[in-house]
């Protein structure tokens, strides 16, 4: 256990926030800290000032406008996972984020903090780059804008700068014409983080699939995709087997290497199954 | 730095004003500072449910919480929920049911519970998992806290 | 026994206000005074040589009192053998084994100053697997066994890491193996799990200027720790005072003593100071005693109509790094070591094995579930040899009034069978019902049995206390720590006084003012401490009479008593109430009777022996309790999944004290039987405990929590407080053999370890094809 000293601020505006980030050294982004009090618990974070996030009006954002589903860096996974225009028109997402945890945690955990912790098992990940999610981020050069895919670059790795945080996450619009799905295996099948997460999307003329905690980042399963959506393979269990192209899973307390090769196809296929009635 | 802030915040209804040390949790600040011991540790990385208390009407793991967030915020805890004496129903359901053995988990179950049942006042076993999957309880009490829960919601 | 009046019925429990009020005062919640804040410094390295700590900058910390290494404080401390110094002594045997303390004005100065402790080590080669430590040319990891004290009933072999050699040797092997047709050999495997409560260890010691201490502590047994405590660091008995609290769940980790020894010598550096220490999750899962691996080989011979003539049993225990509580669940799975079966011919050969594991040592169950996994697994395999009946297997051979154990001893009050039928007909055995969507289910049964492993002299005591007005305390030894003790045995002795439930107050102990317990652990305390408290209630009724016969003028034996007065059986006019026989306790006139009344009653065991040192025979068990587990399962072929459709419990409690009561405990082994059966595994590498809080090691929660259908079986024990016998540990001993046995009933694959997680169903399916 470790006993840490650091500064904590309540930020009111964005740009003040993005200051402190961006001039401070150790300086952390805090939202509901169901990652960072962990980390910081065992070692994983050393702080030198929290930056207390959450009431930032920008970060606080949640509607449906015509560029998509715009969705606060401090909004919770609960209110997430039951948001109307969320389950109806991307129920991806609803899944994936109601998958984090238990209830209690989701009431604090925020979909930016599950992103900028960049686990490779992060839940709502998946479900994201199947939607082709962009991340709108604030920094001290101004605002940009990434692909979530370009946003996870390693196990706790992510393409934030010094001072750059995250102020929203969008689903653009057009939403996906078709079903899809999410799917989590772990050991207890209850509060447990991902042995393997697979989201399957049907966009209605073709199919983007992502695959978490098999891989550095979480990953598309491009091979799958691309047998279906170019090679017109009809089989959901032939394009399945393809999966093991696109990942690199490794052995770690919650199983093994060759479970998890096993897992992603049995899921790629039954999302498939799921998704695209093939 | 800041070692202490100044925080003002209702705790079971009664106004407070205090210094919160930075980086100490709300739990540590609910049994250490507020002497409020009902509420538990026992894991202190949001695993276990033991230190469940309301904050503003919802409930988080104290563990994962700072002191300082208190500022501005009502918070209930377990001493919290019977008034003048009187238990609260869910509280006596826990009894007739004995829906607990050792009672350390309870304190944060029943928080947790209490929270359902103001979300969904009509809860079933299924959603009753769902919403309570983050409390552990060793000793095994879950069918006995199913029942509390439904019982208490009929009643 | 219809005329019951308490015993048998529901009431709620004593604990029920505090505890839904967060009233409930566990050691953690009391204010304490001024407090010093203690802190471990542990070993990195499983097995190694301390060349040097130094402690210069801990001790020069801001806040920091007292640092103190294995050096300063050699004691040895043990129950069973004397293994354990409270910090390591020159050595270390596993990792995070404390090699220091701190103590300081804050927990953060305490920690802080922790981490400014330096060790250096010089690693040993380790033993990691109890199978290689058994062998001549392992690292020998207590190179003074053959000094170390030791209860007299163990047999270490000094020279090697064996801690105990238990044997059994009933009947005759070779002839039971001549006369059987068949005979299966197999191995089986059960790995560590942790106990994990949800409250974790937790002490605090105080030095009062004028020499006595005081203790606050989680542990399952005060008076267990104020003798260790006594022994160990030479001070008399009257001189310690153990309190407990309510305990916040135990299973066997918190029986014996560990931590509170830790705190003394500071206690006494700084008297009037309140001395604590608080494990965190991880302590206590690394720290704290873990269930023994224990790897197994199983040899039965049976006929072609499914006797079991003969019965072989090696079983090699990881029994971790101090053996001191572990050598006797090797004895007690040793004596144990045919379950549920009634074997003429039995050869055991039970060894407790040192390793740089954790510290093995006892959980709910005590061997039992290791023990008897592999006799329900095989007992399986036998009746599909022969394509029989499992259920007809276990009625055959199972024990039955007059049958005998392993050990030779004749169980009496047994009704095993019913056991079986109850949890058989509930999920509908001989039925096989057809899964949806590929999926595949199967059915299970297991039987189970347990007796206290107890010294055959573990004695309990009671004192009941008779107030002014009639109302009573009763003081006993036990610990509540969620069983319900409380409750019951003040059910006991409102049976027993006439006196309703709610008249009389019961606390949890504290050693300076109750009496005598030994452990509350092995299921005893119903059966031990309710006698005890029996006795006490019979011994105040007899004063009650004696002093209401001088009062009245009436020979005792024409008086009778209802519970507020006593009265004349041929005037009913001549009475006197509860209230003026305890209060006024004199004659009209004005002279003395007797009085104020206190009862009081002891129990010791009387039906127990020593078991012989070759053939382990003898009389080890107070009482045996059976029971069954049946359950049907659901598997997903492709994931591994195994969902529980059906699960039922049935144990024999004699006579239930409190159905309520007994039902949740039923209840709560059972849970805890299925996520060891599912989930739990303590993963090691190299001694390094791998999985050490609660992300890694998951433990069953309300979602993997199906509806438990419960039978209690009332077979009356004999000498048992009306009838009862204890069942705490039992329900959780069938769970992983009953789920095994369905899941191999659907896949038709054999199982000879668990838990049965997904990838290993996978697996096992895999390799059948
Ligand atoms: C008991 C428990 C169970 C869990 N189960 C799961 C699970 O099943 N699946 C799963 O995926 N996760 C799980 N988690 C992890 C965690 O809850 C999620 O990752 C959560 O979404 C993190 O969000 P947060 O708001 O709490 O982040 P925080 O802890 O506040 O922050 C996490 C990280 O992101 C940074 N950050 C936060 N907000 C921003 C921002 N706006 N811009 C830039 N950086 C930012 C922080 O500095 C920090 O590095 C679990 C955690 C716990 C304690
Ligand atoms: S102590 Fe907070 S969840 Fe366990
Ligand atoms: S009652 Fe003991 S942990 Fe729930």
């Amino acid at each position: 256990m470790k006993m840490l000293s650091y500064d904590y601020v309540k930020c009111t505006g964005l740009s003040e926030a993005v200051d402190i980030l961006a001039k401070e050294e150790q300086a952390y982004p805090y939202a509901g800290g169901t990652d960072l009090m962990v980390g910081m618990r065992g070692g994983k974070f050393a702080p030198k000032k929290l930056v207390d996030v959450k009431d930032l009006p920008e970060l606080n954002v949640f509607e449906e406008n015509d560029q998509g589903i715009i969705i606060g860096a401090a909004i919770t996974l609960n209110q997430i996972a039951c948001d109307d225009s969320i389950v109806k028109n991307i129920p991806i997402l609803a899944e994936g984020s109601h998958s984090v945890g238990g209830y209690t945690i989701r009431n604090r955990a925020t979909l930016a903090g599950n992103i900028c912790n960049a686990s490779p098992a992060a839940d709502t990940a998946a479900p994201l780059y199947t939607l082709e999610a962009l991340i709108n981020i604030a920094g001290p050069d101004g605002n940009r804008s990434l692909p979530v895919e370009e946003f996870f670059t390693g196990p706790g790795q992510t393409a934030l700068k010094k001072g750059e945080l995250v102020q929203s996450i969008v689903i653009p619009r057009p939403f996906p014409a078709g079903k899809g799905v999410y799917s989590k295996a772990s050991r207890t099948g209850s509060v447990d983080l991902a042995t393997v997460g697979v989201a399957v999307q049907n966009w209605g003329e073709h199919v983007k699939i992502a695959v978490g905690a098999v891989a550095a980042t979480p990953v598309r399963a491009l091979s799958v995709e691309k047998a279906i959506n170019e090679k017109g393979e009809k089989s959901s269990a032939e394009a399945a087997k393809l999966v093991h192209n696109d990942i690199a899973p490794i052995t770690d307390i919650r199983g093994s290497r060759e479970y998890r090769y096993h897992m992603v196809e049995v899921l790629v296929r039954r999302g498939l199954e799921q998704t695209m009635g093939v | 730095m800041s070692d202490k802030i100044k925080i003002k915040f209702t705790v079971n209804g009664d106004s407070e004003e205090r210094e919160a040390v930075v980086g100490e949790t709300l739990l540590k600040f609910i049994r250490d500072e507020l002497n409020l011991t009902g509420t538990k540790s026992g894991c202190e990385i949001g695993e276990c449910g033991a230190c469940t208390v309301l904050l503003d009407g919802k409930p988080v793991n104290s563990c994962l919480v700072l002191a300082v967030e208190l500022d501005g915020k009502e918070l209930l805890t377990i001493e919290g929920l019977s008034k003048n004496g009187e238990l609260d129903r869910l509280q006596q359901a826990f009894i007739d049911h004995a829906a607990f053995q050792c009672g350390y988990c309870t304190p944060g179950m029943i928080m947790a519970a209490r929270s359902l049942l103001e979300r969904n006042p009509n809860p079933n076993d299924s959603e009753i998992n769902k919403a309570l999957s983050g409390n552990l309880c060793r000793c095994g009490a879950y069918q006995e806290i199913r029942d509390a829960v439904k019982d208490s919601a009929s009643k | 026994m219809s005329d019951l009046k308490t015993v048998g019925t529901t009431v709620p429990r004593k604990d029920a206000m505090e505890k839904v009020t967060g009233a409930a005062e566990f050691i953690e919640d009391r204010y304490m005074g001024p407090m010093l804040y203690a802190k471990m410094k542990k070993s990195t390295v499983a097995h190694g040589k301390i060349v040097r700590i130094d402690t210069d900058k801990a001790e020069k910390h801001p806040g920091v009192k007292a640092v103190l290494t294995g050096k300063d404080y050699p004691n040895m401390i043990g129950l069973y053998l004397i293994d354990r110094t409270f910090l390591a002594v020159d050595k270390v045997r596993f990792w995070g084994e404390p090699v220091a303390v701190v103590a300081a004005t804050s927990e953060k100065a305490a920690a802080e100053a922790v981490e400014l402790i330096e060790v250096e080590y010089e690693e040993l080669p380790g033993v990691f697997d109890p199978r290689e430590g058994i062998k001549p040319d392992a690292p020998i990891i207590h190179e003074n066994l053959g000094n170390y004290e030791i209860v007299p009933i163990f047999y270490p072999k000094p020279g090697t890491n064996i801690a105990n050699h238990f044997k059994i040797r009933k009947g005759d092997i070779e002839e039971g193996f001549d006369q059987a047709d068949h005979v299966l050999e197999k191995e089986y495997y059960v790995p560590q799990m942790q106990h994990v409560p949800i409250e974790t260890h937790k002490a605090a010691v105080q030095w009062s200027p004028d020499g006595k201490l005081t203790v606050w502590s989680t542990a399952q047994s005060p008076n267990v720790v104020r003798q260790l405590l006594a022994k160990s660091l030479d001070i008399p008995m009257h001189k310690i005072r153990v309190i407990s609290s309510y305990i916040g769940g135990g299973f066997g980790c918190k029986a014996g003593a560990s931590i509170e020894g830790l705190l003394v010598p500071i206690a006494q550096k700084y008297p009037g100071h309140i001395i604590r220490i608080v494990f965190d999750r991880e302590e206590d899962m690394q720290g704290t005693f873990t269930r023994q691996a224990l790897f197994s080989k199983l040899r039965t011979g049976f006929t072609k109509d499914g006797r079991i003539t003969a019965l072989q049993y090696e079983m090699i225990w990881d029994g971790g790094a101090y053996t001191e509580y572990g050598v006797n669940i090797v004895r007690a799975a040793g004596y144990s070591s045919t379950g549920a079966y009634d074997i003429p011919n039995v050869k055991t050969d039970s060894y407790c094995v040192y390793t740089n594991n954790s510290i093995g040592g006892p959980v709910r169950g005590f061997g039992m579930c290791e023990m008897q996994w592999g006799i329900e697994r095989q007992i399986e395999e036998v009746a599909k040899h022969l394509n029989m009946d499992p259920l007809e297997v276990r009625l055959k051979n199972g024990m039955k009034r007059g049958s005998t154990t392993a050990s030779g001893q004749v169980v009496h009050d047994v009704d095993y069978e019913k056991c079986l039928k109850l949890v058989a007909d509930k999920i509908g055995w001989g039925k096989q019902e057809s899964g949806k969507d590929g999926k595949l289910r199967g059915k299970g049964i297991a039987g189970l049995v347990k007796c206290p492993a107890q010294p055959s002299n573990a004695a309990s005591s009671a004192i009941i206390r008779i107030n002014e007005d009639g109302t009573a305390h009763v003081m006993v030894g036990a610990t509540e720590m969620g069983q319900g003790m409380l409750t019951a045995i003040s059910q006991i002795a409102s049976e027993a006084l006439h006196i309703p439930v709610d008249k009389i107050d019961i606390k949890v102990p504290d050693t300076d003012f109750t009496p005598y317990e030994w452990q509350s652990v092995g299921s005893r305390i119903t059966y031990t401490c309710g006698t005890s408290v029996k006795r006490a209630a019979e011994d105040a009724l007899g004063q009650i009479y004696c002093i209401a016969a001088n009062l009245l003028e009436v020979p005792q034996e024409d008086l009778s008593y209802d519970g507020k007065k006593v009265y004349s059986n041929k005037d009913p006019n001549i009475k006197a109430t509860i209230r003026e026989i305890a209060d006024s306790c004199k004659k009209c006139t004005g002279e003395g009777i007797a009085g104020p009344i206190i009862g009081r009653g002891s129990f010791v065991p009387t039906n127990m022996t020593n078991l012989d040192p070759e053939t382990g025979q003898g009389n080890p068990g107070l009482f045996y309790c059976f029971g069954a587990t049946g359950v049907e399962v659901e598997i997903d072929p492709e994931t591994g999944v195994v969902e529980i459709l059906q699960l039922a419990s049935s144990i024999d409690a004699g006579k239930a004290i409190n159905p309520q009561l007994a039902t949740v405990q039923l209840h709560g082994g059972t849970i805890m039987g299925l996520s060891t059966a599912l989930y739990e595994e303590v993963r090691f590498d190299k001694g390094i405990m791998l999985n050490r809080n609660f992300t890694d090691y998951k433990i069953a929660t309300f979602d993997n929590v199906p509806h438990i259908d419960s039978f209690i079986v009332e077979t009356p024990e004999t000498n048992g407080p009306y009838g009862a016998r204890g069942i705490g540990e039992q329900p959780m001993i069938g769970v992983a053999p009953a789920i095994a046995n369905a899941v191999s009933d659907a896949l038709g694959v054999e199982f000879n370890s668990f838990p049965l997680t997904p990838e290993k169903v996978w697996r096992a399916l895999k390799d059948k094809k």
